[in-house]
């Protein structure tokens, strides 16, 4: 009996008395090889110190942080996604700080077009990263599929299928990618590329690393991934490769010191830390493999690393206050027309692609009209429900932000819309691939 | 439908190392009312069960109406068996419990509508049809069992303790109907039980076994009156031991001097055939029932031996009363009927214990 | 009435205020919180436009046909798989009985959304059976795709329940029953439909719902199958992504319930009706199997085995796979994954272990005191206590978890050095909830079978209640006790939808939810195979001592 009360009283003060010790607690989207090697690193750099790792998906670490505003239990928030910060800045949620000024004239302001820092102090660029294509070798020779180079050919009929892509609600890095090609291709031809490769996605995951794991265990081929999953797959061996398309944009991930956090101090140690060149070495390894912010550290990078300061990286001018402000519609749009309506979309392009190969062939009378059937499914199956100018508009934004019952209308909308379009596609593929025989 | 005839030829059963049924031979007549009459465990219920087909004889055959039916399951022999627990299955009705073999016969509906009525109305339970077993009080039930087994006639009925479940004054209503209902139908019955008051007043004959075996078959009053051994004696009814040692023998008598030391004469007329020869300086029990020992407290004549002895216990019944009585250092059961007018003995009196040498028996010790 | 009976009564009246506080606290309000606000707007009136909007959305309807579809198909194709193993294991005697028992509880000892990982590297699109029919014949079946492979992950888990239930159920029945009807002439196919089958249903059908209500409850493996459109994963990724303010999660939280509740309801109505059917007799009658009908009840048997095996094996190689990518088996082998859950981050197998013992613990007081009020003692009140600690088996953990989240955060418990949801208590208090009702039955039954006459004549010869109760009830108990408290660990083992959504940092986190953070790094995969496997050999070992405790009867435990 009293052996009992020891052994709780000790597990007690075992968790509960870890107090005494110093914390800096972080919420972090990060996988799990990234935030422990730096755990590592830091806690040797200054003992004493405790890292606490909170692990939540970007949106989720977002709401988290949104809903502890009265009493915050977090320090650091580092994740990915810019957006992501400006979300938390417009909020208020995150706090002012100035780094040693040795450690920030080390990094550039930009890169590219984009600022690494944010100008008002409030988040800070750690980390390059660009977005592109991962795939696994065995797959794709034994379907005997081609390594795929840019985002336009996820639309290849071959490719049918052998896609993954992680939702963009669900995955910061992948709302940056799908708002990318937006932005490289246009809000129309952006939705039809979306759409289109929508139709060929064999899978849509819930989590962003769902992606990188799908097409290291060879379920999928090819996947739509943040650099370092591709670079950090390929340095542990496994069968995949890695490329950026021609049209990719290269963005910072950050980190930013949040709001009335618990422990200020530790926190702005760690920020130091990231930014330090002890720090910005540690990116090098290679279960993080991603790329750092100081541009002369290069020149002791592992062989053939990318480097962003250097390769003609972009293409894109990433406009990320568009961005985020219209991050809530764009990931709702996905959702509704492509995530939660993925067999319906399947299935269409499915017929579509059926009808077409077999009008290629086809010596029928009908051919034309098929061709013109099949068209016409085409197009229904390439259109977005909203227009550019409203998804912008701040009726629009703001309804995304709040309980009203405008999000519920328009989500409604583009559901029927979705269902309806895809239905009648499939129906024309149809008729097309009659007309074809 | 005829009464049927069971024969047990040598039949056998054990489980494990363990024999539970040892060499049985037994024959039921027609229309024959057969106890199965031993203590729990002594494989009376084994027995049954063989017959009924739910257990496989190790040896032997079991005959009904002359054909063996060791390797006939049991849905096929038409033996109909009364469960000690009855059996009635709760999601049927009564209506349907007592059709159930009727509906496995196959007949047609109306005929089934008009036995089912007639068996409930034979066992007086007419009106019972919709309800259920659980709605249904102890001796209903029972009569349900057995109504739904007489509906199918079968050719022997077979009783697994039926009455065990009731409470005394039920336990004898039923024992009476019965008695009738046997008697009216006039089927072959095998009755299991350990209440040798039911083995009695039922059966035409009875089969007392005890650890696997036959140790007595016969009628009531020949099992009664002349037991085969002390566990017979001790098992039906109660019963006085006294052992005793042969002094002489003669052509009508024998001579024994008790362990008390009385001397005694019994003639041989009296005995039981036990078939063992006597000689002179063997040792044997003697059996006396306790209602034929009579209480006196001397001067009177009796032509029998005399025994004195102390009250240590009486217990008044009513219709009769029963002490214990020390002599010597054995212990006396004496069961007095009518007490009425005659005088209460309490514990410490001294009495004097006779009886009438025709009423003594020998019973053999049980062979272990 | 004064004097010590009153005092007695006093204590015992208190006891039961405290427990009914603490389980209202712990249940009643979080549940009522969601209840609450998925029926409030915004003025906090009431309203039932946030339900109108629910049905509405397509999305949403599509969710809860397949949540029942697929709960109906899980329970339909473990029913047909089982009841065949049912009979033969209760009514037969053969050589490999016992083989064929352990094969087919095995799948109970690897939680659901372990085995999904496991059975997607067996038959998922790249996995080995696919990747062999593809090589050999250029086919793939999907039998991973979707909704599919929710329901087979699901069945091949949940099968073994049914099995059990029926196998009790079978077991249950009066021998003399069915010797009855045989003795009528009746027997095979046809005795089996008159008799047999209608005195097992109730039971089975108790056990069936109450697989249904564990399958719809199942957040793991749609999670792990990345299959969102059922309604746990619908209100998990609504609540987390969207936030607490979000209505739509707490409306799927309530139809949720509303399910179980339901599906529980008439589970206990058919138990109440199996009990009518139980047993006088001692041992079932069981016949041996010989010749024709042998050889194929070992087909059966290797069959069962092969496919109750399939996802420790996956799980098994997994763990120690370096690279297996698009291949039959791994290219590279490596013992690092063990290394690393065993050695450099033990905390996962640790919290565990520290978290189920403590919860089994508390479910044990627990549920001992509910059994004593409600056997014991005739204080009002104690039926409405037994319902409420049966009502977690109708919460399914995603809906206790957004409760907590709920309540809990934003005030500060005492001791805790902040809200409760960022200590590990919350974890522990889940567990505790979660679990009890296993442990009240439990220890219900084993009090049912110390007759009053025994503490009776104990008081009768000096003994007071509370020396009675620790020299001979709780002796006497002590195996159900112990029996209860093992089914608490086993299960809190594996628990993972609440766990997911209330472990507030990663140190704090048991093995389910490492497994699950393991498989979210793409390269982690491995060492989530190796805590899949420390969590089933942790099961076994609970699951091999409960059958010491509890003998042959250890289905009974899984009844409620």
């Amino acid at each position: 009996m009293k052996k009992g009360i020891l052994l709780i009283g000790a597990l007690w003060f075992m968790f509960v008395g870890n107090a005494i010790a110093k914390d800096v607690v972080i919420v972090t989207s990060f996988p799990k090889e990234l935030f422990e090697t730096y755990k590592k690193t830091f806690e040797a750099k200054h003992p004493g110190v405790n890292v606490v790792v909170n692990s939540k998906q970007t949106n989720a670490g977002v709401t988290y942080l949104r809903e502890t505003r009265a009493k915050p239990e977090a320090d650091i928030f580092w994740v990915s996604a810019p957006d992501a910060f400006q979300t938390l800045d417009s909020d208020g949620l995150l706090e002012k700080y100035a780094p040693p000024k040795e450690i920030m004239a080390k990094i550039p302001a930009k890169i590219g077009n984009f600022p690494i820092h944010d100008p008002e102090g409030k988040y800070f660029g750690f980390a390059i990263s660009g977005y592109g294509l991962m795939w696994n070798k065995n797959y794709l020779k034994a379907h005997k599929l081609p390594a795929p180079k840019e985002w336009t050919d996820l639309t290849d009929p071959r490719y049918y299928n052998h896609l993954v892509i992680s939702a963009p609600s669900r995955s910061g890095t992948t709302h940056l990618t799908i708002e990318t090609i937006l932005q490289a291709y246009g809000w129309d031809k952006g939705w039809a590329l979306l759409l289109n490769s929508g139709g060929n996605m064999g899978s849509i995951t819930e989590r962003s690393f769902g992606v990188p794991e799908a097409v290291i265990s060879g379920q999928y081929g090819i996947g739509v991934v943040i650099d370092f999953f591709g670079l950090s797959a390929i340095a542990s061996g496994q069968p995949v490769e890695f490329a950026y398309p021609s049209l990719t944009s290269v963005v910072p991930a950050s980190v930013g010191i949040v709001k009335g956090g618990p422990n200020p101090q530790e926190a702005r140690m760690f920020v130091d830390y990231l930014l330090s060149e002890a720090g910005q070495t540690v990116l090098f390894a290679p279960e993080i493999a991603r790329l750092p912010v100081i541009p002369e550290l290069y020149a002791k990078a592992p062989k053939d690393y990318p480097n962003p300061f250097k390769r003609k990286l972009g293409g894109v001018e990433f406009n990320d206050q568009l961005s985020s402000s219209r991050r809530d519609v764009v990931n709702s749009l996905y959702d509704h027309i492509i995530t939660y309506r993925h067999r319906e979309l399947r299935d269409a392009w499915k017929a579509v692609y059926g009808a077409e190969a077999a009008l290629g062939k086809s010596k029928s009378p009908q051919a034309a009209q098929g061709r013109n059937l099949a068209a016409e499914a085409r197009k229904l199956l390439t259109q977005a429900p909203i227009s550019d100018k409203r998804a912008a508009d701040k009726e629009v934004t703001g309804a995304f932000r709040s309980k009203s019952g405008l999000k519920s209308q328009l989500e409604t909308e583009w559901e029927n819309f979705a269902r309806g379009n895809y239905g009648k596609a499939k129906e024309l593929a149809e008729k097309a691939l009659a007309a074809a025989r | 439908m005829q009464a049927g005839e069971v024969t047990l030829e040598k039949v056998g059963k054990r489980y494990g190392e363990q024999w539970v049924v040892r060499r049985i031979d037994l024959h039921v007549e027609r229309g024959e009312f057969f106890t199965l009459l031993g203590p729990s465990g002594c494989g009376k219920t084994t027995l049954l069960r063989m017959i009924a087909g739910f257990v496989q004889p190790d040896e032997g055959w079991v005959r009904i109406d002359g054909e063996p039916v060791n390797r006939v399951p049991p849905w096929r022999r038409d033996v109909g068996l009364v469960f000690q627990s009855y059996a009635l299955w709760p999601h049927l009705s009564v209506f349907e419990n007592v059709a159930f073999g009727l509906r496995e016969r196959k007949l047609p509906a109306d005929e089934i509508i008009r036995r089912v009525r007639a068996a409930l109305n034979q066992v007086a339970l007419t009106g019972t049809e919709e309800r259920r077993p659980s709605q249904l009080s102890g001796g209903q039930q029972q009569r349900v069992a057995l109504a739904r087994t007489l509906v199918v006639q079968p050719r022997v009925l077979l009783l697994d303790e039926p009455l065990s479940n009731l409470d005394a004054k039920l336990r004898v209503e039923m024992r009476l109907e019965l008695q009738k209902l046997q008697r009216d139908i006039g089927l072959t019955t095998i009755y299991v039980t350990h209440d040798q008051e039911e083995a009695l007043a039922l059966s035409t004959r009875i089969a007392v076994i005890n650890q696997g075996r036959i140790v007595q078959q016969g009628e009531p009053r020949a099992i009664y009156e002349q037991p085969a051994d002390d566990f017979v004696a001790g098992f039906i009814g109660q019963a006085n031991l006294l052992p005793a040692i042969i002094e002489g023998l003669s052509e009508h008598s024998l001579q024994l001097i008790t362990e008390s030391g009385e001397t005694l004469e019994i003639s041989r007329s009296s005995l039981t055939a036990s078939g063992a020869p006597f000689r002179a300086g063997d040792s044997i029990q003697l059996s006396i029932r306790p209602e034929a020992v009579r209480i006196s407290d001397g001067g009177e004549q009796c032509a029998g031996p005399r025994l004195a002895g102390t009250i240590v216990a009486s217990a008044y019944q009513g219709a009769f009363v029963e002490y214990e009585i020390s002599v010597a250092k054995k212990t006396f059961k004496v069961r007095v009927a009518n007490p009425k007018g005659k005088p209460l003995y309490r514990t410490g009196d001294r009495v004097q214990l006779t009886f009438a040498l025709e009423d003594l028996v020998i019973v053999p010790r049980v062979v272990q | 009435m004064s004097g010590p009976r009153a005092s007695i009564d006093a204590w015992q009246g208190a006891i039961l205020a405290l427990l009914l506080a603490v389980l209202c606290a712990f249940i009643v309000y979080p549940v009522g919180r969601v209840l609450w606000i998925s029926l409030s707007d915004d003025q906090s009136n009431l309203t039932l436009l946030h339900f109108a909007n629910f049905f509405r959305r397509p999305l949403f309807r599509d969710a809860l046909w397949n949540t029942l579809w697929s709960g109906f198909l899980v329970v339909l194709f473990s029913a047909l798989f089982a009841l065949p193993l049912a009979y033969v294991l209760a009514r037969y005697e053969f050589r490999g009985k016992l083989l064929l028992q352990t094969a087919a509880t095995l799948p109970l000892v690897i939680p659901p959304f372990v085995g999904a990982v496991a059975l997607q590297l067996i038959l998922g699109r790249s996995g080995m059976v696919n990747l062999l029919l593809m090589q050999g014949f250029g086919v793939s079946i999907p039998f991973m795709e979707g909704l599919a492979g929710v329901v087979l992950v699901q069945t091949l888990h949940f099968f073994p329940f049914i099995m059990l239930n029926t196998v009790v159920s079978l077991a249950n029945i009066d021998s003399s029953l069915e010797e009855a009807a045989q003795n009528l002439g009746c027997h095979g196919l046809r005795l089996f439909r008159r008799v047999t089958l209608p005195l097992m249903l109730p039971g089975f059908i108790a056990g069936s719902l109450l697989t249904f209500i564990r399958a719809i409850d199942d957040l793991g493996t749609p999670l792990m199958l990345n299959y969102k459109n059922l309604l746990a994963p619908q209100a998990y990724l609504r609540i987390t992504t969207i936030g607490m303010d979000d209505v739509d999660g707490y409306v799927v939280c309530v139809v949720l319930v509303v399910l179980s509740l339901a599906a529980l309801l008439a589970a206990r109505k058919y138990l109440s009706l199996a009990e009518y059917a139980t047993v006088q007799r001692a041992a079932p009658i069981t016949e041996k199997l010989q010749g024709a009908t042998s050889a194929l009840v070992w087909l059966v048997i290797v069959i069962v085995l092969g496919i109750s095996l399939l996802p420790h094996i996956g799980i098994a190689v997994l763990s120690f796979a370096k690279v297996w990518s698009f291949t039959l088996l791994p290219e590279t082998y490596t013992l690092g994954h063990y290394h690393e859950i065993l050695f450099r981050v033990p905390h996962f197998v640790i919290n565990t272990l520290i978290y189920t013992l403590l919860a089994a613990a508390i479910d044990i007081v627990l549920g001992a005191t509910i059994a004593y009020l409600l056997l014991r003692t005739r204080l009002p009140g104690r039926n409405l206590l037994d319902a409420i600690a049966t009502l977690p088996l109708a919460i399914p953990g995603v809906v206790l978890a957004v409760g907590y989240l709920r309540v809990f955060h934003g005030w500060d418990f005492p001791g805790a050095g902040g809200p409760l949801t960022s200590s590990w208590m919350i974890l522990v208090i889940a567990y505790t909830m979660r679990r009890l009702p296993y442990t009240v039955r439990a220890c219900y039954a084993a009090l049912q079978q110390v007759h009053l006459a025994l503490e009776e004549s104990a008081q009768n010869l000096g003994a007071n209640r509370w020396r009675t109760f620790v020299k001979i009830t709780l002796p006497m108990i002590t195996g159900g006790l112990i029996a209860g408290g093992l089914i608490a660990f086993i299960t809190s083992c594996v628990e993972l939808a609440s766990t997911i959504m209330l472990v507030p940092r990663i140190e704090l986190g048991p093995i389910s939810y490492g497994i699950y953070l393991y498989m979210q790094s793409p390269l982690g995969r491995g060492a989530g195979a190796a805590l899949g496997v420390v969590a089933i050999l942790l099961v076994s070992a609970g699951t091999y001592l409960t059958h010491r405790v509890f003998g042959g009867r250890a289905g009974s435990a899984f009844r409620i």
